[in-house]
């Protein structure tokens, strides 16, 4: 590429709030002429409202926009240098085809014949000769977007602004008015400023890609940049897939991740630098077991047409398991046989005593009282219990209004938990009591379970939450009976994310091999 | 979809009962001749001929459509302004303006018209203060501009309501791009804004020639006893003279009136289309 370009635009420090919100975070980028850029962010990243201030249709908080040279903050909208291709076209419904695309010529009241000519010219350039008739309402949505876009280049701009202007075709449409647009761009040569969420179209047009979150610009580059050296975790994931692992910079060149050291092309990092590491889902091998750096287990194989997704599980997730005690029926009817109460016996941490009160004993007790009769629930008016922090069983006694009452044991013990510093994670249940009836009725059995067991996981290094994704049970929840069941909890292992044209067996035990290029090390992002 | 069709039924009896059997019979008298019963009918062109032929009915007519289009004209002109102003603000303010501008029609039309016969009569309240500046009193009540002027006050809401809603409901993109393509605040109004809410003018112009040509208790109250519009000389074959045929006749001359500049209306808001093909054509 030759980098002897003119910048053409120059946002500096700009920021946009609409009222007190900050869209826009201090933006800086510079754009050269007969450029194709594109502005990539998920919907509320300010992509479109960095556009609309260069459009004039917006007013930046703070900043300059130097537009060849001159501060235009100040140039409205009419008198700028430019053109907007909108989303949804804005073609005036009352003009027919020539009209529409002559608009901008007619108000800098060119010569009738100029303006003939242009325009016949522009319908060239996008295939549409002899459409200088129709009637814009009753055109396909790609002829549409077709005549927006000339109706903007007509007016020879130095710059088009094009606000996701694919965004409501079909996707085989999409595809060919991406080639056709990227045509456009090179055969007029100006600098095309595009707008969108779908990374597939940035990659395909671009000539440099800014990618966008939060207001703030996370990396600008080519596409192949983009898409090979990420520069945070935000953009390797935003960009096409990418498998992204938490390691450790040993050295220059050596990276560890997952307890094994791998030979890379990075450096320039600190020593012992924790990083991100990104390997692209095609860029993994499936071996035999022996022959890989890694191994692990096929969790799924999907077909995708082209190549197969397989999912390898490199490192098993963290697991816990605990005792279900299953009862049967165990309701307290009253005296005159006109309430029903019942609770269950439960675990507490030690460390958690001091957090009881009425209402956690009742809910972690699942203490309910009803009437026999109409079947409604009625309050839990009184409970009793003397619970101390020490390590023991302690008697409770919920009882409604009428006096109907029932016991229960709540067993004080210091929690037991599984640590895998591996993983750097732990995690922790308790065992729990439960009727026949409570199972067979949960709507939820995976959600019920965690609650019920008190099913935690968090990271060892900063206790954050880790997600309990597994939960399996030696149990058939329509038919249970009483007894006492294991339940397993476990949070996700290492997977990764393999592109292959070979196929793998679900079960089977695989290698996984990549090259040292492969690996692409990545600063964690400082939020 | 059935039982949506089945629900239009009452109505359809409705406006065969109420509407179409009134009219065929509205046609009938216009064509016959006085004291007719079921057994002979004696069709005639005679109550047109009457009409035509005589000048004072003629005059009435023209002073009828005069009156109508002036007050067509000036709810155009002043209601579109207002209008604009209405679609332009916020959405809460742009509540309360409606509101403001249809609160008078909470109110019986008489009684409105009452207040302003209280205003503009000779001892009303604007020559009393005419009077207080040592000015000439001046006749406002019983002319031509007392009909005006309470035609537009009750019919000017419709131009409002129909024009703001065409201006509301355009879709704010095809502005920013008129301002894109280069046009400023005046071309785009001309260029874009105007012509877009055309349908809305059209429909508020039906809305208020529509009344104010047939109208008879405006000018009977605000013109004179004396007063006298094609309305008010129906109701007088009607009520007060009792011949119905004739009657009937005025009606149907009327309504075809009616459906006429109903259609060189509508053919001015389409007629923007066919210069603009011709235009078009030209191209080639």
């Amino acid at each position: 590429m030759e980098m002897e370009k003119k910048k053409l635009i120059q946002f500096k420090n700009i920021v946009k709030d609409f009222d007190g919100q900050l869209v826009l975070k201090g933006i800086n980028l510079d754009i050269y002429e007969n450029e194709f850029v594109t502005l990539l962010g998920p919907s509320g990243c300010g992509k479109t409202t960095l556009l609309r201030i260069l459009g004039g249709f917006l007013e930046a908080s703070e900043g300059h926009v130097i537009f060849d040279g001159e501060d235009i903050a100040q140039l409205p909208p009419y008198k700028r240098e430019l053109n907007t291709v909108f989303q949804k076209y804005a073609l005036f419904p009352h003009m027919n085809v020539y009209d529409n695309i002559a608009f901008g010529l007619k108000i800098k009241k060119m010569s009738k014949d100029v303006i003939e000519q242009k325009v016949l010219k522009m319908l060239k350039l996008i295939n549409l000769e002899g459409f200088e008739k129709k009637d814009v309402t009753l055109l396909s949505g790609g002829q549409q977007q077709r005549i927006a876009i000339a109706r903007a280049l007509v007016n020879e701009p130095k710059v088009l602004l094009l606000d996701e202007p694919l965004g409501a075709l079909d996707l085989k449409l999409r595809k060919e008015m991406q080639y056709e647009l990227k045509k456009i761009q090179q055969e007029v040569g100006i600098t095309f400023i595009y707008v969108t969420h779908d990374q597939e179209e940035a990659l395909t047009m671009s000539d440099k890609i800014v990618v966008m979150k939060d207001g703030e610009i996370q990396q600008v580059g080519t596409p192949t940049d983009i898409y090979n050296e990420p520069e945070n975790r935000y953009v390797a994931n935003f960009i096409g897939e990418s498998n992204i692992i938490p390691g450790v910079m040993l050295e220059d060149y050596k990276v560890q991740f997952d307890d094994i050291v791998f030979d890379c092309v990075d450096f320039g990092f600190k020593e012992r630098e924790q990083v991100d590491v990104v390997i692209r889902p095609e860029d993994l091998d499936i071996v035999k077991e022996e022959d890989g750096k890694m191994t692990g287990i096929v969790k799924s194989v999907l077909f995708k047409g082209v190549h197969y997704e397989i999912m390898v599980e490199t490192v098993p997730g963290t697991r816990v398991s605990v005792n279900m005690q299953v009862t049967k029926e165990h309701d307290i009817t009253s005296s005159d046989a006109s309430e029903k109460i019942s609770a269950n016996d439960f675990y507490v941490d030690i460390e958690d005593v001091k957090d009881l009160n009425d209402a956690e004993i009742i809910a972690r007790a699942d203490a309910q009282a009803w009437e026999t009769q109409e079947d409604e629930y009625i309050s839990i008016s009184k409970i009793e219990y003397d619970i101390k922090e020490e390590i023991g069983t302690y008697p409770v006694t919920f009882a409604t209004s009428n006096g109907t009452s029932v016991s229960i044991d709540v067993f004080v013990v210091q929690q037991q938990y599984v640590e895998n510093p591996k993983a750097n994670e732990a995690i922790a249940a308790f065992n729990f009591f439960k009727t026949v009836d409570e199972i067979k009725e949960s709507a939820a059995l995976d959600t019920d379970l965690k609650t019920w067991a008190n099913a935690q996981s968090w990271k060892l290094s900063d206790e954050s939450d880790v997600e309990i994704s597994n939960v399996e049970y030696d149990f058939d929840p329509d038919h249970i009976t009483a007894g006492t069941y294991q339940v397993t909890f476990s949070t996700q292992g290492r997977e990764f994310k393999i592109h292959t044209t070979d196929i793998a067996e679900e079960g089977a035990e695989v290698g996984l091999t990549f090259f040292p290029e492969d690996i692409h090390v990545m600063s964690k992002m400082g939020f | 979809m059935k039982t949506f069709k089945r629900l239009t039924i009452p109505y359809i009896v409705w406006m065969v009962a109420m509407i179409v059997i009134p009219m065929l019979l509205i046609v009938l008298y216009a064509f016959t001749k006085q004291g007719n019963d079921v057994v002979s009918l004696q069709f005639t062109f005679d109550n047109f001929k009457k009409f035509f032929t005589d000048p004072d009915f003629l005059k009435t007519l023209w002073l009828s459509l005069r009156i109508s289009l002036i007050t067509t004209v000036l709810c155009v002109c002043i209601g579109y302004p207002v209008a604009y102003a209405i679609a332009q603000a916020s959405p809460k303010k742009r509540n309360l303006l409606i509101l403001l501008v249809t609160l008078p029609m909470w109110i019986n039309m008489l009684v409105r018209t009452y207040a302003w016969i209280g205003i503009l009569a000779d001892n009303g309240l604007i020559n009393h203060i005419l009077a207080f500046f040592g000015l000439e009193p001046t006749k406002l009540l019983y002319t031509d501009f007392a009909v005006v002027l309470g035609m537009v006050y009750n019919f000017i809401p419709f131009m409002i309501l129909q024009i703001e809603s065409s201006l509301a409901k355009m879709d704010k993109s095809l502005l920013e791009a008129a301002n894109d393509l280069g046009a400023n605040r005046f071309q785009r109004f001309k260029n874009i804004t105007f012509p877009l809410s055309l349908p809305g003018v059209v429909s508020g112009i039906t809305l208020v020639f529509l009344p104010s040509v047939s109208s008879f208790v405006i000018p009977k109250l605000m013109g004179g006893g004396g007063y006298m519009m094609i309305g008010n000389v129906i109701e007088n074959q009607f009520i007060s003279v009792g011949e119905w045929n004739f009657g009937s006749a005025i009606s149907m001359i009327m309504a075809v009136i009616i459906m006429i500049s109903m259609y060189i209306t509508r053919r001015l808001d389409k007629g923007d289309d066919t210069v603009r093909a011709r235009k078009g054509g030209n191209v080639q």
